[in-house]
């Protein structure tokens, strides 16, 4: 349908967007509801005074300026305020942000300037309120951020506390022990020394046989349980001891050529492999970024792990490798695989713990070298895990942050 | 220097490791003089001005515990090693653990020789090979107290 010529009036005065239209006197000509339901005025209010009414008495000059500009330059239509707000004044006096689109046109030899305005104070409203939103956001999170950091600082205070602890303990219950091994050792020295002087003929036969059970069932045996018992002392409180060094020894980190470290650590315990019969991989190793002893370290727990926990029943094998992700966190995951027992999964979460052993009769140990591994790895930026299945074998993953190329 | 006449100078405070040493010094078939100290301070007095009863111009062989109380032993050979005087003194440090960092220190202020605790009579031996003094200083034990398996 075509809309009748006389009825176009209508569909501007109904707009619920403001239409204001000036001569080029500044003379308000055309005002329509949408207008009244910004400013105020009724029509009849404003046909026919200066356009100032509508402006803000600071910046009636300026605007004046800004349009007489716009009414003799070539554009016809633009947005105002596109480098600026521009503000509006109500007839109650009060100021508010608007949004103005401007269009001149010649009728009958006068140039009309027209003003679509719309109100922007809810937006506005809306904007600084995202604005506020975003800010406390932002501020939150720096103080959550500072509050974790803070958190972090304190456990890791709190770790080295225990760390230096343990290593004084352990340290002052050394001295007692080297008199408890020691001395039983001096006293074996002298039992064994006391059985020799029995064998003296001037002994009598039967005094002599009631000495050797005497010495052999009481003395010996009692020395050699306080012995056994004595070197076990000594080996959990070295384990202590080393445990505790790995928390403290100072790093040299660089970049690591981890493949050259993995292979120097497979070669010291060729010996080994090749005994037990077992087939060692090692795949490519992209460069990490760490200390190099405390990886070996790493290495060398992981796959003596693997070469002591074997399964009989068939070849053993053991990979090395790197899993093929690229580094999204700036990280390389390495993992070393065994075929071996397996660890049931109701241990895997004691796995890391200090002084826990799962198979004490497989290997000698106390319990130390995961402990120590997961310490060293969270001292250089890693983290490890394991999965495993029992009767087919063992992978700990574990990462290291990446060395550049 | 004779080593012969060298004199031992135990610098230990726990009676318990001093006489553990003495055994396994005898062990190992040392025939010298052994003096004790019973802490940092007092290895210091008789290695300066000498002992009651020692000779005025003694060389020593000094076997130096590491925790002593007031004078620790690092202390001890620092200060010795410092002074022209001592320097020469030929020093094993003796301690309860092998903590790499304490190994570096001691060999910083130039110790020559370290042996962890407890001290076996092999320790020994081996120490002062290490120094270049076993064949002068130990009587050879024809037969050193039968076969001691190594612990």
């Amino acid at each position: 349908m075509r809309i009748p010529p006389e009825r176009l009036a209508e569909i501007l005065d109904v707009a619920e967007d403001g239409i204001v239209t000036v001569d080029s006197q500044h003379q308000i000509v055309l005002f329509n509801r949408g207008a009244t339901k910004i400013f105020g005025y009724d029509p009849a209010e404003v046909l026919g005074k200066s356009l100032d009414v509508l402006i803000p008495l600071a910046s009636r000059g300026v605007h004046r300026g800004h349009v007489e500009q716009f009414a003799r330059g070539p554009v016809v239509s633009r947005t105002m305020g596109e480098r600026r707000t521009v503000t509006g004044r109500r007839k109650d006096g009060t100021e508010f942000p608007v949004e103005i689109t401007i269009s001149k046109l010649i009728v009958e030899g006068e140039i009309l300037l027209t003003a679509i305005i719309r109100d922007a104070e809810d937006r506005k409203k809306y904007e600084d309120a995202l604005l506020r939103l975003n800010q406390d956001l932002e501020e939150r999170v720096r103080a959550r951020t500072a509050e974790l950091a803070e958190r972090n600082l304190q456990l890791t205070q709190k770790t080295e506390e225990n760390e230096m602890f343990v290593y004084s303990v352990s340290h002052d219950l050394r001295s007692p022990l080297v008199n408890l091994e020691g001395f039983s050792e001096e006293l074996r020295i002298v039992v064994r020394d006391l059985q020799r002087l029995l064998q003296d003929e001037r002994i009598p036969g039967d005094l002599r046989e009631q000495l050797d059970a005497l010495f052999a069932g009481g003395v010996r045996e009692s020395i050699d349980f306080i012995r056994t018992a004595v070197g076990r002392l000594s080996r959990i409180i070295d384990a202590l001891l080393r445990l505790s060094r790995a928390g403290r020894v100072v790093y040299q980190t660089q970049v690591l050529n981890v493949g050259a470290i993995a292979r120097r650590v497979v070669d010291a315990m060729r010996k080994t492999a090749d005994e037990k019969k077992v087939e060692v991989m090692i795949g490519e190793l992209p460069p990490a970024w760490g200390d190099p002893t405390a990886v070996e370290q790493v290495f060398a727990n992981l796959i003596g792990n693997a070469l002591n926990y074997l399964d009989t029943s068939r070849p053993g094998r053991v990979e090395v490798g790197a899993l093929p992700d690229g580094s999204p966190s700036g990280s390389h995951t390495y993992f070393v695989r065994d075929n071996g027992i397996g660890i049931p999964e109701a241990y895997q979460s004691k796995l890391f713990r200090a002084l826990q052993r799962l198979h004490p009769d497989k290997a000698p140990g106390e319990g130390i070298g995961l402990a120590i591994v997961r310490r060293v790895l969270e001292r250089l930026g890693g983290t490890i895990r394991v999965e495993s299945v029992v009767g087919e074998g063992t992978t700990f993953y574990f990462t290291l942050p990446a060395g550049s190329q | 220097m004779s080593h012969e006449s060298m004199t031992i100078l135990l610098a230990e405070d726990d009676d318990g490791h001093a006489q553990l040493i003495e055994r396994n010094l005898k062990r190992a078939g040392f025939v010298n003089r052994v003096v004790r100290a019973r802490d940092g301070q007092e290895t210091l007095d008789i290695v300066r001005t000498g002992r009651e009863g020692l000779p005025p111009s003694s060389q020593f062989l000094l076997l130096l515990d590491i925790n002593m109380p007031r004078i620790d032993g690092v202390e001890v050979l620092r200060q010795l090693k410092a002074d022209p005087r001592t320097a020469r003194i030929p020093v094993i440090m003796l301690t309860t653990t092998d903590d790499p960092r304490e190994v570096e220190r001691c060999y910083q202020y130039g110790c020559s020789v370290y042996i962890t605790k407890p001290v076996r009579y092999e320790d020994f031996v081996e120490a002062l090979t290490r120094l270049g003094m076993f064949l002068e200083i130990v009587k050879l034990p024809s037969a050193p107290n039968g076969d001691r398996p190594t612990p």
